[in-house]
């Protein structure tokens, strides 16, 4: 009996361990997600809003074309360190800016439209 | 930046397309609107004065059609089109058939010093309906008819 009762507690034990785990776990990756919000830069008329953006590292930002023509999002620099396909209208595009810099990006489509993204 | 620095002209990439378009759209509708006019008129010269522009927009096609795959290939580095993009580019290959056809028969006709056949004509119209659509398309992507 007295077995029975401490494999149960040992059972009982490991079951709340685990949930204990599991929800801390959770808890420590909502609170990355609360302090990396995802940036939205909206594409329209013809231009990158806002023009240039400042983000913590590691945060994601996210391009969405809201203009009724295909643009894209290249960043500047050679190798290219971000390079989006066409995006067609209401398509979106996300990077992941994980070390400190300026990124000048432009659409490849229309040269004349570009933007900056400053990680600090 | 300067307009007359070589480089800039150039490494302008798909710059280039934007620019040398002007040209075939041009001498190609000018050239029809010729030899619809000398059709009605009856009088050679503007009959001649179609066929040159005809074979310039001819030649003319030719950078463009390399200039629209160049940009195609180095800017989107050749990936897959849809919407817009691919029905420009559809749209211009047809249009760039369509104006050597026109050069083709305006040239065999000369060459055999026959006179010019009336189904040119519904060809020539069809042409310049799908020049001027693709045309439209290449602006509304440059921003120019947005």
């Amino acid at each position: 009996m007295r077995r029975i009762v401490s494999i149960a507690g040992l059972t009982a034990a490991l079951v709340l361990g685990t949930f204990g785990l599991c929800t801390g776990q959770n808890s420590h990756v909502a609170n990355a997600q609360e302090k990396m919000p995802s940036i939205e830069v909206k594409i329209d008329n013809f231009s990158f809003g806002p023009a240039t953006l400042t983000v913590p590292v590691g945060s994601t930002v996210t391009w969405t074309n809201r203009d009724d023509i295909p643009h894209t999002v290249v960043s500047t620099d050679d190798p290219k360190t971000f390079k989006s396909k066409v995006l067609d209208t209401d398509e979106k595009f996300s990077f992941t800016f994980s070390k400190a810099g300026t990124y000048p990006y432009f659409c490849s489509i229309h040269p004349k439209m570009t933007g900056k993204v400053v990680v600090q | 930046m300067h307009p007359f620095d070589i480089r800039t002209i150039l490494f302008a990439k798909h710059a280039q397309h934007v620019v040398l378009i002007h040209f075939p759209i041009a001498l190609f509708i000018i050239g029809v609107f010729f030899d619809f006019l000398g059709q009605w008129k009856r009088q050679q010269l503007l009959a001649v004065a179609a066929y040159y522009n005809l074979c310039v927009a001819a030649i003319a096609t030719l950078p463009v059609v390399v200039t629209g795959i160049v940009a195609w290939q180095w800017e989107l580095e050749g990936q897959k089109l849809k919407g817009i993009l691919l029905m420009h580019l559809v749209m211009g290959c047809v249009s760039s058939v369509l104006i050597c056809l026109v050069w083709f028969i305006h040239m065999r006709t000369r060459r055999e010093q026959e006179d010019l056949p009336g189904y040119r004509l519904p060809i020539e119209a069809a042409a310049v309906v799908i020049v001027a659509l693709t045309g439209h398309l290449g602006g509304f992507l440059s921003g120019v008819n947005g």
